[in-house]
């Protein structure tokens, strides 16, 4: 256990004095200025349209880091071959594959609670200028948002860490992480168009099976997302929170979990 | 008693594409035993490199049987025992080497006290004091090869697996290496260690093997076994000369 804590301690130190995660910061910040001045321009639901920009900087940039600090992480060690610094410590590969992971979760956990503190801000001034008593806007549905934001990112950081499992190229890793993502996002959205069945349109049985296996395989990425449900003030139900979050857990530890069983039979030369 | 305990240890890599078989290790049988200075000798590509990945796990024998102080090389626990510094090491950027020292130790379960007790003297021993805190990124070859020793005795590990320990070094440095060998022999440590400077082997070892192509061609007590008048550079080029030089 104490090689899978230390590993990912140094991971997150890693990660966090990475020049990229400077940049992307910069980014964001930038961002949430631009939504500051953005606001202005709207004459009515400001708080709305604050919150709404305001999460989506802050996904964005969590994908950016997520994808640019984690594609390097197995890929830049196994070719730099600091990983033989690693695996000489008695530390197993399935061991070392939950220790880069963990290390990854801490930084989306640091950069979501950073991005979402200033994130506030734009929404806190946006609600102050511009008092309306009937505009419906909670912060508890806010920070659900921003917690979903990050098991969203989670669950990113795993399938990334799956891929590089099986591929020591980065580049590799990061087209299919990005091919799982579109289609993590999407998939939802066509099984919804699937059960429809509307009227004139055919589905043949082989692409109605295809879009079937691609959903349940394919994590569901567009459940994590509450941009809308916080922008509006919507409710959610808890139990929506909670088996959405069983979901996560379940297929974040089995996507990490695959990647440490196919390391376990991994060779270094 | 033995320490290291290689039996018929063969490996056999696939190139990717054409699955061509290269046998880099043929049939490898040695032992080192507690306490001695152990040499590996050989060109570049005879398998020297390839027998200390095999010891610490990061490749797997195709046949044969390896055991580290009676227990397989596959048991992670094995590595508790072994400090390692690999050739040309490169660590992570933005760590320091107090931060890397840290992870070393804990990884091998030692609490923070020692952590920082051992830090201390090994960060005097290697000249690494004023430069703790500093990235790694910003140490020069020798200074990274000092702090990848450093790694390796964090845990004072029974057995010292240096790939190479001299490389990069300057004068001073090789003085350094050579006389912290000795000290580890004194404290009753078992060091495996390859390299080409032969005249350091002959100084420094107990026992050197040289391998030649993936085989071992001849094993020798360097005090007892080196021909009357012959010195160990000596004994080298005659067995590459015998063996009918090196395959491509």
């Amino acid at each position: 256990m104490n090689g899978i804590i230390s590993l990912a301690n140094i991971t997150f130190k890693e990660g966090i004095r990475n020049r990229a995660l400077f940049g992307i910061f910069i980014m964001a910040l930038l961002a949430f200025a631009l939504t500051v001045i953005l606001t202005s321009l709207f004459m009515r639901d400001i708080v709305r349209v604050a919150a709404s920009l305001s999460l989506t900087t802050i996904t964005f940039s969590g994908l950016l880091m997520v994808i640019f600090i984690g594609t390097n992480l197995v890929a830049k060690d196994i070719d730099k071959r600091t990983i033989y610094m690693v695996i000489s410590r008695p530390i197993s590969r399935a061991e070392y594959i939950v220790g880069k992971f963990l290390g990854l979760c801490l930084l989306i956990i640091a950069s979501i609670v950073f991005l979402g503190i200033v994130s506030s801000l734009p929404v806190l001034l946006a609600g102050l200028n511009y008092h309306n008593p009937q505009a419906i806007f909670s912060w508890d549905i806010y920070f659900i948002a921003l917690i979903f934001i990050a098991m969203k990112l989670m669950l990113i950081a795993g399938v990334i860490i799956f891929w590089s499992s099986i591929t020591s190229t980065s580049f590799i890793t990061l087209i299919l992480t990005i091919a799982v993502y579109i289609i993590g996002s999407t998939n939802e959205v066509v099984k919804g168009f699937l059960d429809m069945k509307m009227e004139g349109v055919n589905i043949s049985p082989l692409m109605s099976a295809v879009i079937k296996f691609v959903y349940y395989i394919f994590p569901n990425l567009s459940a994590l997302d509450l941009k809308v449900q916080a922008a509006n003030g919507l409710s959610v139900s808890a139990e929506y929170l909670v088996w959405t979050s069983a979901y996560w857990l379940l297929y974040t530890a089995i996507i990490v979990s695959a990647g440490a069983l196919i390391m376990e039979r991994r060779e270094f030369p | 008693m033995t320490l290291i305990d290689m039996d018929s240890l063969t490996k056999v890599f696939k190139k990717d594409l054409t699955k061509k078989k290269v046998c880099a290790l043929n049939s490898l049988t040695l032992q080192v035993q507690e306490g001695e200075i152990f040499g590996f000798l050989g060109p570049n590509g005879a398998g020297k490199s390839t027998t200390i990945k095999l010891l610490l796990h990061l490749i797997r024998p195709t046949s044969g049987r390896l055991s580290i102080d009676g227990k397989a090389a596959s048991d992670k626990n094995v590595r508790r025992m072994i400090g390692y510094l690999p050739e040309n090491p490169y660590f992570y950027d933005h760590l320091s080497a107090k931060e890397l020292l840290w992870f070393g130790g804990k990884s091998c379960d030692l609490n923070d006290e020692t952590i920082l007790q051992r830090s201390a003297v090994l960060f005097k021993m290697f000249d690494l004091t004023d430069a703790m805190n500093r990235p790694l990124r910003s140490y020069s070859k020798g200074m990274i090869q000092r702090a990848g020793l450093a790694l390796a005795l964090i845990h004072d590990p029974k057995l010292l697996i240096l790939d190479e320990p001299m490389s990069g070094l300057d004068p001073m440095g090789r003085k350094k290496v050579f006389d912290l060998i000795l000290q580890l022999k004194e404290e009753g440590k078992t060091v495996f260690f390859s390299s080409h400077i032969l005249h350091d082997i002959e100084r420094l070892c107990d026992r050197a093997a040289i391998l030649i192509n993936g085989s071992l061609v001849r094993s020798i007590h360097v005090r007892k076994d080196l021909p009357a008048g012959k010195t160990l550079e000596e004994v080298f080029f005659e067995e590459v000369n015998k063996s009918g030089g090196l395959r491509e």
